[in-house]
């Protein structure tokens, strides 16, 4: 069956569990549009990752389970298949903290995410040539053992990883964590570069909202398991709530960390 | 003087070739530790298992030898296909420590499944290499060196070779170093985690079946391989869990210390000391090198 709707990925009011008691997704609706970069939104534990989980299949492996709603990717339900089958079908995920296969080097890395696919030495070459195009520095590198290398070219392996898989849609798990403000810079170019070049869909999950919403076409907010707000990018990063709470920004000027610490000091004297 | 240093040559190069006996069933260890991160306490059960098998097709059966190498062989992928479906499956996102029992489980059940298909007498296996010295090393070099001992030199060497090939140059051996470094993002693009354990339980399986016709030809075709097997324990401490050619070298290690250490000290001890030296010098590993000699050091970007 092809998929005729606009949307490549439609999750429906999902519930996920852990272990069958610890409910980690209350109710999680979203939808990605094909070609389009989705920002999944929230702080530590809201249940970024469950949701990017939920759609790879990789739940089961950390005995985590959809108990309620639906998943459709490219028109059809997804409940019955594995990680590996997802790769097949065109959808891979890049796992939260980069994990890189240590002990190899950084190009074999990168051929390891052409595994699903029946290639030839030649088109292997061919396709890596591609990749490189987009990671210029990885090319430099290709001979080093990636546990050696920095956080930010662990990050590029990764994503370089994942594109050796031919994916239509990509589910990025907080690629910018623990980044240097270029290197996010970097990473969001490439991100914004595989998405429109290659026409890849992107489901971002993001603790940068900043950075995030200024790279993507549409954003969704959620915290302890839910849809707190959703709306094109470029509403989200005016709205006021979004503002204070995510970005830092009050209506009474730059909330900052002096701020906080100079009006913990001016309460602690008045006591 | 020319004497002494000719019998410790002679020593020597008997325990070193014994010792690659010992690196051929570290080897199998080895192969399941990469993929499963566990050691597989069933594996002297598989080499006794798989060569009571090679034994039975050839002596009850009467099929010809190499007909009964390849049909145990298939038996031994057999063996790997029920485990990973029956054991390791439904045991995925279980501990470490889980599997770990589950493999001193499936020991016994091979164990006894063995001695109930083809009974428990000590069986001979007569591989066509006597266990005696080679009259031309004998006479040219005054070395007396067993030729099964030379034979399964040889034959560990090759082994090493093929497994080497297999997972520097393909693709399923790049699969396996990268499920050993982290299953779960191999699962994440696309590599499926069951082809791989498949391909290790059943590379292991006929690793066993090899070093167990070594053993076999040495000393019989006996329940006593499946404790033999456990020296591949100091073998892996010293050379490192989840390398091959720490295998190797652990088992060269092993096996030449402790024909050494019998010859000259063991009379100071009484003798017999072949049976325990190698669990001091694992100790003294443990202490001043964990990792082994050759095992993979934990990589920690600072």
């Amino acid at each position: 069956m092809s998929n005729t709707s606009a949307n490549i990925l439609d999750i429906k009011n999902i519930e996920v569990r852990y272990d069958n008691v610890i409910l980690a997704l209350h109710d999680v609706s979203l939808k990605v549009p094909k070609g389009k970069v989705v920002a999944l939104l929230g702080a530590n534990g809201a249940g970024k990752s469950t949701t990017l989980k939920a759609v790879s299949t990789m739940l089961a492996s950390e005995r985590g389970k959809v108990t309620n709603g639906s998943i459709e990717y490219d028109g059809n339900a997804i409940d019955k298949q594995t990680p590996s089958q997802m790769v097949g079908l065109g959808m891979v995920q890049v796992l939260e903290g980069r994990r890189c296969f240590g002990h190899l080097t950084v190009e074999e890395n990168i051929i390891s995410g052409a595994y699903s696919r029946k290639l030839s030495k030649g088109d292997i070459n061919q396709e890596l040539e591609k990749i490189y195009a987009y990671f210029i520095r990885l090319k430099e590198r290709r001979k080093s053992q990636a546990a050696f290398t920095s956080g930010g070219e662990q990050q590029m392996i990764a994503v370089a990883r994942a594109m050796m898989a031919k994916p239509k849609m990509l589910l990025l798990d907080e690629p910018t964590m623990g980044l240097a403000p270029q290197l996010v810079a970097e990473i969001f170019n490439i991100v914004k570069e595989l998405n429109t070049k290659e026409g890849v869909s992107i489901l971002l999950a993001e603790q940068n909202t900043n950075v995030a919403l200024k790279n993507s076409d549409y954003g969704y907010i959620i915290e302890t398991g839910r849809v707190m707000l959703d709306g094109t990018a470029q509403s989200l990063l005016n709205d006021d709530k979004v503002k204070e709470l995510y970005l830092g920004i009050s209506k009474k000027g730059r909330k900052n960390f002096r701020d906080v610490l100079k009006e913990e000091s001016l309460t602690k004297r008045s006591n | 003087m020319v004497d002494e240093l000719l019998f410790f040559m002679e020593v020597l190069v008997g325990g070193l070739l014994a010792g690659t006996m010992y690196s051929l069933v570290a080897l199998g260890f080895v192969l399941i530790f990469k993929a499963s991160a566990t050691f597989n306490f069933s594996q002297g059960a598989m080499v006794f298992f798989s060569v009571l098998a090679f034994c039975g097709f050839m002596q009850d059966f009467n099929i010809p030898f190499v007909l009964a190498f390849i049909l145990a062989a298939l038996l031994m992928v057999v063996v790997g296909l029920c485990t990973e479906r029956l054991v390791l499956r439904p045991l995925m996102n279980a501990s470490e420590d889980t599997v770990l029992m589950a493999t001193i489980g499936l020991g016994y059940v091979l164990e006894g499944l063995a001695q109930a298909a083809w009974g428990v007498e000590v069986r001979r296996l007569d591989l066509g290499i006597g266990d005696f010295p080679v009259p031309w090393i004998a006479d040219n070099l005054k070395l007396f060196i067993s030729a099964l001992d030379i034979f399964a030199g040889l034959v560990a060497a090759l082994m090493i070779i093929g497994l080497f090939l297999l997972f520097k140059y393909t693709k399923i051996g790049l699969g396996l170093r990268a499920v050993a470094d982290d299953a779960g993002a191999a699962s994440s693009i696309g590599i499926p985690l069951k082809h791989i354990m498949l391909l290790v339980w059943s590379a292991a399986g006929v690793v066993a079946l090899v070093a167990g016709c070594m053993w076999g030809a040495r000393a019989g075709v006996q329940f006593a391989l499946v404790d033999l097997a456990l020296k591949a324990l100091p073998v892996l401490i010293i050379g490192g869990f989840s390398s091959i050619p720490g295998a190797i070298v652990g088992g060269l290690i092993i096996g030449a210390t402790e024909k050494v250490l019998e010859v000259y000290i063991g009379p100071f001890f009484g003798g017999a000391i072949e049976g325990w030296a190698p669990y001091v010098l694992a100790i003294f590993f443990l202490l001043y090198r964990p990792e082994g000699l050759f095992g993979e050091k934990i990589i920690r970007r600072v």
